[in-house]
């Protein structure tokens, strides 16, 4: 970008920081994988995601019973590998996750339910956490089914 | 940093407006700025006499009607989403202000977001 | 490249309703990224009003349309990544 001495035009920095939330579900939409590349390629630009906010019914990535056919990639998993291994905070909102069926130990203790099926990483939390990210000078990027 | 939440789908058919209204309400209640804009289907939100029950649900009439007192800062309904589905302007709630939704409506917020 | 007002993300089909919403938010200084289904748009010539007009490779290919990118711009992850960076704001449609 060309600059002359008289007119300085201040460049804005670059978001160096992103949020990622996730409100298609695996395998009804793309949402997921697309963001789990976009993820992957944040790193790669060395670049931050302070976190991952699953919404609706992007909930459903957060669930430990998912088992796709062995051809096809298992989206829970390689989202719960990408958040250990990078230690970045995956959420599923507690609004949506109690709706769909998503709970994890307290929550099924607090509702007396039969068993709890939250993959972790992944924590239950309230949309304050998203709050936060928009707050804040996070990038938030939303993945939405397609269609 | 104030936001804008779009709302484009009718209520009851799908669950995508009624998190859109928690998301508006959340950032509010952190004292957020944040504005409610109902375009395409979306505007059938703002109907008076909606009668939920019938499919088990609730109303979403009072919700809205919540909404400034929540600190929603301001509730729009695109213009010709409100003439394709026969909503004139006296048709809708006291507090919503018919809008443009276009790149102007949107050059005056800083994050804009659907729920789905 | 100057950095782009608005990117508009879209990842909608053409006869979905939210595509033409989001063509004609897209503002002179703004930029449009298709990805998913989205991508199908490129069948037929965009009209990005002197905005400019990305295609997220893998999902051309996907769909077998990578001969069809026209006057549009392929962009790989990492690029998208340097778009949504650097654009004023971003809109996921």
């Amino acid at each position: 970008m060309n600059t002359s001495l008289t007119e300085q035009t201040e460049t804005p920095a670059d978001a160096g920081v992103f949020t990622l939330v996730i409100t298609g579900a695996p395998y009804s939409s793309q949402a997921p994988q697309t963001a789990l590349d976009f993820a992957r390629a944040t790193l790669a630009a060395n670049k931050r995601i302070d976190r991952v906010f699953l919404y609706g019914d992007g909930v459903h990535l957060a669930s430990r019973l998912t088992t796709p056919p062995s051809d096809e990639v298992n989206l829970s998993e390689a989202w719960a590998g990408f958040l250990a291994e990078h230690r970045i905070p995956g959420v599923a909102c507690i609004a949506s996750a109690l709706r769909r069926g998503l709970v994890n130990e307290p929550e099924m203790q607090r509702y007396q339910l039969p068993a709890y099926n939250l993959r972790a990483p992944f924590e239950i939390a309230g949309l304050g956490e998203w709050v936060d990210s928009v707050a804040a000078d996070s990038r938030v990027l939303y993945f939405h089914r397609g269609n | 940093m104030s936001t804008l939440i779009i709302i484009d789908q009718s209520p009851y058919g799908s669950w995508e407006g009624r998190e859109a209204l928690d998301m508006a309400f959340s950032l509010a209640a952190f004292d957020q700025p944040v504005s409610l804009v109902f375009c395409g289907a979306g505007v059938n939100w703002l109907r008076a006499g909606q009668d939920a029950a019938s499919v088990e649900q609730k109303s979403v009439e009072r919700n809205l009607a919540a909404a400034p007192i929540f600190g929603v800062d301001a509730l729009l309904a695109d213009r010709i989403a409100c003439d394709q589905y026969g909503l004139a302007e006296t048709d809708l709630p006291d507090h919503v202000a018919v809008t443009d939704f276009d790149p102007d409506l949107l050059g005056r917020f800083d994050h804009i977001a659907f729920a789905g | 490249m100057t950095p782009l007002k608005t990117l508009h993300i879209l990842n909608k089909p053409p006869e979905h309703p939210r595509h033409a919403v989001c063509l004609n938010a897209i503002g002179p200084e703004d930029g449009l990224l298709l990805t998913e289904n989205g991508v199908l748009a490129v069948v037929k010539p965009l009209q990005v009003d002197g905005g400019r007009c990305f295609v997220l490779e893998p999902d051309l290919e996907a769909r077998g349309l990578a001969g069809q990118i026209g006057d549009n711009q392929l962009v790989s992850f990492g690029d998208m990544v340097e778009l949504a960076a650097s654009a004023a704001n971003v809109i996921s449609w």
